[in-house]
């Protein structure tokens, strides 16, 4: 068992380290595949804003071209006219051309179209820059206020340069040229003069209002570029005229930084574009990518949940059956237990029982073979008999005992509950309890307290047996001078119907063990094993107490000390009888020879038991006719005269027809005398409800086995009229 | 039982979504838009400060905030186009204005007060007295730019130039804040007795305010303004005479070394001498009321400035030279501009643009509270205690002249050179009419 949690512990740190494996080998591929996108969007953007450069770039230089193509046509042109100054006179600038210029060669001034002189000083060729094999000058601020430059283009006639055509050209033309916008307006463009560094034209729609930039250092300035590595290698694409591409955060949004190189580095386009308007559709491939990661997540730890939940289902189902095999088990452990403490318990209670029968039956069998030897002295025989009667009495009290129990045992007790006055109680439990204590030399003191009522109602003979078993144990567990107490005490009232009364029988005596008193209750117990022990005892009294006690309601408690003695207390309620009972105590009858002459029907199928009945009724003078069973009896008495009987003695087990059957035949029968024959049961079935049986079967009263002859007189007393 | 239902009907839910999400069909219609519209455009040519990532311009956020209301409200876009020098060596931003409005290259333009008188004056700005917003303009304003009878600028705000001083150094040398010239040079003595060697942080162009300030202090706030005006134009009274205590005490801050002229003279505004003024080396800068708010400029310092008046006669005083935006008489969108103009300078745009930049506007509707270190200046101003650094009502132009003859003072020209300058401009100016 223990084996358990400790495999399913390394089962779940398997499962645990196969999920996160998973999610590893998972999250890998998800951020490789990220990982590769982003680089190919990356590629993508930078390839993508490389062709707009390159287209702008192109429409620049094309623009370059045809303006040096258009002047180089002017120049040819002007190299035809007789006068080429009157040519320039007459030019009117326009949107592109600004001004045109002539100087001939082997001067210094010349003539531009707007009226003044002109000289080549206030231009600037030293970069270098051409366009299409002419040279053009670095960019300036000419007279309208804007940023232009000039191309400067020989005029040749018949091979030899008889002068210079000036044509100033101004960015703005180019800005005509130009989408209206780049990357959706997102993207900032400016034309940079490579050489001065200075930015000329911001073309429509392609610059940040709020960063209007001056030069390039200023670009670097508004835009944070402090990076002298990114700074170095501008500079050395600047000198060269290569392109340059880089990232970096403006305002901290990513974006993709650009220097790019037009007509052989003269100019450069210079910007920067946010990484996000080139790749507008590469962001909602990636919100689509994680759209799905996260569904196949969910979906994933959906699975994971419903096959937990069915796992964790099915485990409930097994725990609980696991639970209830456990509890039955143990359940039947305790029964089988129980069992066996039951049966050593019996079997116990079986080898003291055999020893505690054994023992009075030797004295009775003993003293029967001395009777028989000194029949004939008569003091002897009188001594025999006497010890003989004492074995046969405690064998009775024995056999009761043990009835008592397996009645109690079997539930088949029925309380019989009657009007009785606690002072018939009280005295008779003295009248037996006295005597006994006295031959002890023990003091036994009664006291009652608090009683409301003497009348009341309950099972007067189980009280009375409660009170002689507690009682009489104090008696025997009391050495001799020891002190016994019986008080009756009236608690607080629970209802006015029932009086509430606490018994308590204390004495000093040897006390118990806390071991014994854990078990004093038990059936089948006695302190002392009855083999090894002087003291003679069913050992079933305080079972049967304490079942009395519970059937009445009530509770009993022991509290015990080795040495110092024993208190036991008995709660019960009774039930108040309002009114004493009128009857008046009936008069003990004179003791007489009431049988004398009587004549009786007995019906008794064991013959010993039929002859002791006949040898002891003729002692007292009556006659009596046995038959063997309740279908003779009922046919004899049909016979018989009426009044030729007194009464019907009655045995209950019988063979051929038991003794109930045979008293209701009687009663049915249509004689005159069947109805008033007093029948009386005479049986070994010695209980309350035996008694209550044979009442209902038609009887008039029942005596108990064995035969108690006063008892036998008393009831024939009272049921022939012979008072 | 009630589990499994669940489950069912969340993969059922599933199942539609997914079939969903494979749905959808093309669109056989030509792709591109076919309803572009002409693009209505207005160019606007401005000065572009320097800029600084880190930095906001509220100056420049508070004009866009009105351009974008006109472009909501017309349907058109406004395209910046910008100019800044370099270096003193390039063209200046004014001589780029002249160049390009004589040259019909802009609609809008913001002019400085000398470029608008002048181009005013060669009828190269539209007259804008037609237009709703002018009517809510201060008479002051109105007067300042009207030339030859034509309202030629209207200013989004009053522009007032002032000193800036680092109170904390005042209060440390135990000086009370200026109020005559006599004053100012007591003042820059006891700093430079205490090793500040040059007290006053200068550039080539607002020089000028101290000579305006003294000279006509009088002028605009001795009760007979006009008169005296009339004289000058009729070239009864002198403008050397007005200049020459200006110049003079110009010569003075040179010669004691309060001001480096050498320096001065190749020095842009702000950018030379602003980085001294904020580390607490210089106490006393000079700049117009915006740069309070800015943080490119003076809107940030570590110690508490305060904005006063230049000194005069008449006590601290402030300059109000009258910028504005003009509109181009031959411009090729010159309605449009006009329409751009009339709602970038209406009142509820100036109502914005004065809230976000907290200076004076030029509509006598609109009021906003300015910064405490303005608060100084704001009261000689409402007060009504100013003189004009630029007056189309003056035969000869102010602001700009003045500024250049400043820069031969600078570069070693005396105070009478610079005196017969004036006489020189003003006999013009005589000849000319």
């Amino acid at each position: 068992m223990k084996e358990m949690p400790k495999k399913m512990k390394r089962s779940g740190l398997f499962l645990l380290a196969s999920i996160l494996l998973i999610f590893g080998i998972f999250g890998t591929i998800v951020f490789s595949v990220s990982q590769k996108i982003s680089k190919e969007m990356s590629n993508s953007a930078i390839q993508n804003l490389s062709e707009s450069l390159d287209l702008l770039e192109s429409t620049i230089e094309a623009i370059l071209r045809s303006e040096g193509e258009f002047q180089r046509l002017i120049a040819q042109e002007m190299a035809q006219a007789e006068d080429p100054e009157a040519y320039i006179r007459v030019y009117e600038s326009n949107k592109t051309v600004a001004k045109l210029s002539l100087i001939l060669s082997g001067e210094t001034e010349g003539l531009s179209n707007t009226g003044e002189r002109f000289t080549e000083d206030s231009l600037d060729f030293s970069a270098g820059g051409t366009v299409i094999g002419m040279q053009v000058s670095q960019s300036y601020l000419n007279y309208m206020g804007t940023w232009s430059y000039t191309i400067k283009c020989p005029i040749k006639r018949d091979g030899q340069e008889i002068g210079s055509l000036y044509a100033e050209y101004v960015y703005d033309a180019i800005d005509q040229s130009l989408p209206a916008g780049f990357y959706n307006k997102q993207a900032t463009l400016y034309i940079m003069d490579a050489h001065s560094r200075r930015f000329v034209l911001k073309p429509k729609g392609m610059g940040q209002r709020n960063a209007g930039h001056l030069n390039l250092a200023d670009f670097y300035r508004a835009n944070n570029i402090q990076d002298p590595e990114i700074q170095a290698e501008v500079e050395r694409c600047l000198s060269t005229g290569e392109n340059v591409l880089f990232y970096h955060d403006i305002r901290a949004v990513r974006a993709l930084n650009y220097m790019w190189s037009v007509n052989g580095g003269t100019i450069y386009l210079v910007g920067y574009v946010p990484v996000e308007a080139i790749q507008q559709e590469g962001r909602t491939v990636n919100q689509n990518i994680m759209v799905v990661v996260v569904s196949m997540l969910v979906a994933f730890f959906l699975c994971i949940a419903l096959y937990y939940l069915n796992w964790w289902q099915q485990d409930k189902v097994r725990r609980e059956r696991e639970e209830e095999r456990k509890l039955h088990s143990q359940q039947l452990a305790q029964a089988l237990q129980a069992a066996q403490i039951a049966s050593e318990s019996k079997t116990t209670f079986l080898s003291n029982m055999s020893h505690d029968i054994r023992t009075p039956m030797n004295a009775v069998l003993g003293f029967t073979t001395l009777l028989d030897r000194d029949a004939e002295n008569p003091v002897k025989v009188r001594e025999y008999t006497k010890k003989i009667t004492a074995s046969g009495q405690h064998l009775l009290s024995l056999i009761n005992d043990i009835l008592d129990v397996s009645k109690i045992e079997s539930g088949k007790v029925v309380l019989n509950l009657e009007e009785f006055a606690l002072s018939d109680v009280i005295s008779s439990v003295d009248a037996i309890i006295q005597p006994m204590a006295k031959a002890k030399h023990q003091q036994f003191y009664l006291e009652v307290t608090g009683i409301r009522h003497e009348y009341l109602v309950g099972d007067e003979t189980r009280i009375n047996q409660i009170l002689i078993n507690l009682l009489s144990n104090a008696v025997k567990y009391t050495p001799e001078g020891g002190q016994i107490w019986l008080r009756f005490i009236g608690l607080k009232q629970r209802s006015s119907q029932y009086e509430h009364i606490r018994i308590e029988v204390e004495d000093n005596g040897y006390g118990m063990t806390p071991e014994y008193l854990e078990i004093i209750f038990d059936a089948f117990t006695r302190a002392e094993n009855s083999t090894t022990n002087k003291v003679q005892g069913t050992g079933l009294g305080m079972a049967i107490t304490k079942s009395i006690v519970e059937l009445m309601g009530g509770t009993i408690e022991v509290s015990s000390q080795v040495d110092q003695g024993t208190l036991f207390q008995v709660d019960l309620e009774l039930r108040v009888l309002e009114q004493a009972p009128g009857r008046a105590p009936e008069p003990e009858p004179e003791e007489t020879n009431i049988l004398q002459g009587m004549r009786f029907l007995a019906a008794e199928d064991n013959e010993i038991n039929a002859e002791i009945l006949s040898e002891l009724l003729s002692l007292e003078g009556a006659s009596c006719e046995v038959v063997a069973n309740g279908q003779l009896a009922v046919e004899r008495f049909q016979e018989a005269a009426p009044g030729e009987f007194d009464a019907i003695l009655m045995d209950v087990q019988m063979p051929v027809m038991n003794g109930h059957e045979a008293s209701r035949a009687i009663r049915a029968m249509g004689r005159e005398d069947a109805g008033r024959i007093p029948i009386i049961a005479m049986t070994a079935n010695a209980f309350a409800e035996d008694e209550k049986a044979a009442l209902d079967a038609g009887m008039d009263a029942h005596v108990a086995k064995p035969l108690n002859m006063e008892l036998l007189k008393k009831v024939i007393r009272q049921h022939t009229g012979q008072k | 039982m009630s589990m499994n239902r669940w489950i069912s009907a969340g993969l059922a839910v599933l199942t539609v979504l997914a079939l969903t999400a494979c749905g959808g069909q093309e669109d056989l219609k030509n792709l591109i838009p076919q309803d572009k519209e002409e693009e209505r455009v207005v160019n606007l040519f401005s000065p572009m400060e320097k800029t600084d990532p880190n930095a906001e311009n509220v100056a420049r956020t508070a004009s866009d905030l009105t351009v974008s209301i006109a472009e909501e409200a017309l349907g058109v876009t406004m395209v910046y186009r910008t100019y800044t020098a370099e270096n003193y060596q390039d063209k200046t931003y004014d001589e780029v204005c002249l160049d390009r409005a004589r040259n019909n290259m802009d609609d809008l333009y913001l002019l400085n007060p000398d470029t608008v008188l002048a181009l005013g004056a060669e009828g190269e700005l539209m007259d804008l007295s037609g237009l709703d917003s002018a009517k809510n303009l201060r008479e002051i304003v109105r007067t300042a730019n009207t030339v030859d009878g034509k309202l030629v600028a209207i200013p989004q705000e009053v522009v007032a130039y002032g000193l800036f001083v680092n109170v904390d150094l005042f209060k440390q040398y135990g000086l009370d804040l200026p109020e005559t010239p006599e004053d100012f040079l007591a003042c820059c003595q006891v700093f430079q007795d205490n090793g500040i060697e040059t007290p006053i942080g200068a550039n080539r162009w607002w020089l000028e305010t101290f000579v305006f300030a003294q000279a006509y202090a009088d002028l605009y706030n001795g009760g007979n303004t006009q008169a005296e005006i009339d004289a000058l134009n009729r070239g009864e009274a002198r403008y050397s005479d007005y200049m020459r205590s200006g110049f003079e005490f110009l010569q003075t801050l040179i010669d004691r070394g309060y001001i480096d002229a050498e320096r001065a003279a190749v020095s842009e505004a702000i950018e030379a001498e602003g980085p001294d003024f904020l580390a607490g080396k210089t106490p006393i800068v000079m700049a117009y009321w915006g740069a309070a708010n800015t943080e490119t400029a003076y809107g940030r310092t570590d110690f508490e400035m305060q904005v006063i008046g230049f000194p005069s006669s008449r006590g601290q005083m402030p300059v109000v030279p009258i910028t504005g935006l003009a509109v181009g008489a031959k411009a090729e969108h010159r309605e449009d501009a006009a329409k751009v103009l009339d709602i970038m300078v209406s009142d509820k745009a100036l109502q914005i643009y004065s809230e976000t930049n907290r200076v004076i506007s030029p509509s006598k509707n609109v009021k906003v509270d300015c910064v405490p270190a303005l608060r100084p200046l704001n009261n000689r101003i409402e007060e009504g205690i100013y003189v004009l650094g630029s007056n189309a009502g003056m035969n000869v132009e102010q602001w700009g002249n003045t500024c250049l003859i400043v820069r031969e003072l600078l570069n070693g020209a005396t105070v009478d050179q610079c005196m017969a300058a004036f006489d020189k401009l003003q006999d013009d100016a005589l000849n000319q009419s």
